[in-house]
């Protein structure tokens, strides 16, 4: 054999075994331990990438502040085991790629072998995470992300638990809203995507059937800086309600547009974006009276007023809080730790029947699913309104916290 | 000398037989996961391969990795449920060949920046025209892949390596690959010299994407669910070059071995590290590149060269079109 060869034979042996080694070492090393100590709870979630911005603001700290609350209780109590047991994250970074996001979970189901998971970021990642999941019959909670095009599969994944809203529970609310306060025309801007579509779709036949006129509903696609055109129709043909149905950046492009074109309808929503306390300290005066979907606040109870403060705190004071989704997030998680205890084991089949057929006491009040989904009557609110730096929940009618300001004031100031 | 170099080649296969018959063993004797890292090593060892093909010999920076792993993945997500797997593996291959005769004849007239600018913007460009079609006209984003078991899709990578280095191997020895080189050395001498320049450099440039959309046609089978930004992921147009850098393109094993490390290098980075991975990521590039310009490859032959003696195959550069 040539030196070469004896060479790259030598680095391929080394490859090999490293390979092997972590593929079995830290595991032959776990096998042994059969006394259950702890809950280790996986998460292949976007912690780099273009979806990280979500764990930051979004699921992120509810989910670690639900970790260290549950520890401090001293853990789940597990019936099986006779005791608490405290619980540990393990986490990856799916760099927020979906074949990335695919792998790592499959390694946390059958190498890490952790007792539950986290849900990966976005309607997309949650699709195939979902599907993964139920091969293994394994437990999985959504959180961010979840789309109508979701429910007709619901029946087939039963390990699969959405949290979010659809669109169709918050579109009939706000319709009924805008028909009370008489408002007669609407436009529509969404965004070139799942979301947006399903939006738009809901809207426009409802707000017809209400008799508003929808003067024109236009997509943008993602990333646009540029929607003075699209603003410039809506002024011109005097819509009195601007519903844009799109992400954060897309959102904020429309926002900064209308107030330097001063246009300034009776009523305008913001998709994700407008519910994030961040839109209130970029906008000040000027977000008074902007809507969004969501909705809930420390008005919307008392359990919601210690949520809302406890995370606050958690986060070292920092306002960083969404207040569309972390309640019914922070929710499903206490609906987990409670069909957890009321099983008495960590079997996901016997957890999975709870989940779908019980009540549980949480602090959005109580909440079920049904077909895998939050029905309507469980959430805090659908549409919120910033009034005087407060996310009011405006509707539905026996959720609001406020009435809705409409017509909204006028913009205080030029674009900050 | 004739033996001496027989006797390499020898030890050679039987090297690499060896490693094969490992592979194949995978699925059989480790845990479930060691199959699905080592399917997502493959996956990249067969891009960087591919990408080396083309632009090792020619010099020609493609950015357009990313355009024929999302075809593979697109055609997987529309034929999947009515065509027999090798069949459906095998459209995305043609699919990303057919797509690569057409950038590759619009781009393969232009050097430097100018080519890898465009090749770039192409995968951007199929991938919101794709997107505007779903929404404007299918009205709905995205859609479910048809799924394959990991250890078939770790099978069929395998496959795809083998017919890569194979291909390469004869390519690098034929008429072809010695015009290839002569592109790489001195575009204007080559043609001078009779070879035909614009069709050299758009077939390799197919050739080498049909082994990305093959890729990608089986890859998508593990995604479950994919949409535009999913499959048109610009990750997969610098990894790949990346990874190639990393490892050298010196010879055959560079790519292959930049591949190896780099993929597990990110496994690890991404498990154990999770918020600084690129962070690291981006170091490990900055190094190779100040100190390891001839990659890994080039390292292990100075090394060689200056232990064991011989001559340093890495001591010429390469112009980059």
């Amino acid at each position: 054999m040539t030196k070469k060869a004896f060479l790259l034979l030598t680095l391929i042996l080394c490859l090999s075994v490293a390979l092997i080694v972590a593929g079995c070492a830290e595991k032959d090393g776990e096998e042994v331990v059969e006394e259950k100590e702890e809950i280790v709870i996986g998460a292949a979630r976007s912690y780099t990438g273009p979806l990280a911005i979500q764990d930051v603001s979004c699921f992120g700290p509810v989910y670690r502040m639900w970790i260290d609350e549950v520890n401090e209780r001293g853990g789940i109590y597990v019936e099986e085991y006779g005791k608490r047991l405290p619980v540990r994250l393990l986490k990856y970074d799916d760099t927020s790629d979906m074949n990335t996001m695919t792998n790592l979970l499959k390694k946390l189901i059958v190498e890490d072998e952790v007792d539950f998971l986290l849900a990966p970021i976005s309607t997309a990642f949650l699709k195939a995470a979902a599907q993964i999941c139920n091969e293994h019959n394994f437990l999985l909670i959504g959180a961010e992300g979840g789309a109508k095009e979701l429910e007709p599969l619901m029946a087939e994944m039963p390990y699969f638990f959405s949290l979010l809203n659809y669109a169709t529970q918050q579109a009939g609310p706000l319709v009924d809203m805008l028909a009370e306060h008489n408002i007669e025309s609407a436009a529509i801007i969404y965004i070139e995507d799942q979301h947006g579509l399903e939006y738009k779709n809901d809207l426009v036949p409802l707000l017809e059937d209400a008799g508003i006129e929808v003067v024109f509903d236009k997509a943008i696609p993602m990333g646009v800086k540029d929607v003075s055109s699209i603003i410039e129709e809506a002024k011109s043909k005097n819509a009195k309600a601007l519903l844009c149905c799109a992400y954060p950046d897309e959102n904020f492009a429309v926002m900064d547009e209308c107030i330097a074109s001063d246009y300034n309808p009776d009523v305008i929503l913001f998709g994700p974006g407008a519910c994030f306390e961040v839109f209130y300290q970029i906008y000040g005066e000027n977000s008074e009276g902007v809507m969004g979907w969501g909705a809930w606040n420390e008005k919307s109870s008392d359990k919601l007023k210690d949520l809302a403060e406890r995370l606050i705190a958690h986060q070292g004071g920092e306002r960083n809080m969404d207040w569309w989704g972390m309640a019914i997030y922070y929710a499903g998680l206490e609906a987990l730790e409670q069909a957890i205890e009321k099983a008495g084991t960590l079997d996901h089949e016997k957890i999975k029947d709870i989940l779908a057929t019980e009540k549980f006491d949480t602090v959005v009040g109580e909440l079920w699913f049904e077909n895998g989904g939050v029905p309507a009557e469980c959430y805090p609110g659908q549409v919120g309104q910033w009034q005087n730096g407060i996310f009011e929940v405006v509707a539905p009618n026996d959720k609001a916290t406020n009435d809705p300001l409409i017509p909204k004031p006028k913009w205080q100031a030029k674009s900050e | 000398m004739k033996l001496k170099t027989d006797a390499k080649n020898v030890s050679y296969l039987v090297i690499i037989i060896l490693i094969l018959a490992f592979l194949v063993a995978v699925p059989f004797i480790s845990k479930p996961y060691t199959v699905i890292l080592l399917k997502n090593i493959l996956m990249f060892v067969a891009l960087t391969l591919s990408w080396a093909l083309f632009s090792g010999p020619t010099g020609y920076i493609s950015l357009a990795t990313a355009a024929f792993y999302g075809a593979g993945i697109y055609t997987a997500a529309y034929l999947g449920d009515v065509l027999p797997l090798p069949v459906m593996v095998l459209c995305g291959g043609v699919a990303s060949f057919l797509l690569a005769l057409i950038i590759g004849a619009i781009t393969l007239r232009l050097r430097g920046i100018y080519f890898a600018i465009f090749t770039l913007s192409s995968v951007e460009l199929i991938k919101h025209v794709l997107h505007w079609i779903e929404i404007t006209v299918l009205g709905k984003r995205g859609r479910p892949v048809v799924k394959v078991s990991d250890s078939t899709v770790f099978y069929v990578i395998l496959i795809i390596v083998v017919l890569l280095l194979v291909t390469t191997y004869f390519l690098k020895r034929s008429r072809y690959g010695m015009a290839m080189s002569s592109i790489g050395s001195c575009e204007e001498a080559a043609a001078h010299i009779g070879v035909n320049v614009v069709r050299v450099k758009v077939f390799t440039f197919a050739l080498s994407s049909f082994f990305i959309g093959l890729t990608g046609a089986i890859m998508a089978t593990g995604l479950i669910y994919i949409d535009s930004q999913i499959a048109f992921d610009l990750n997969y147009s610098f990894f790949p070059t990346l990874m190639a850098t990393f490892g050298g393109l010196g010879n055959i094993f560079g790519p292959v071995i930049g591949a190896v490390l780099f993929s597990y290098l990110r496994e690890i980075l991404i498990t154990k590290f999770p918020y600084v991975y690129m962070l690291i990521f981006g170091l490990v590039m900055i190094l190779t590149i100040l100190y390891l310009p001839n990659g890994i490859i080039g390292l292990a032959q100075t090394i060689k060269v200056k232990f064991l003696g011989g001559k340093d195959a890495t001591a010429t550069g390469r112009k980059v079109n």
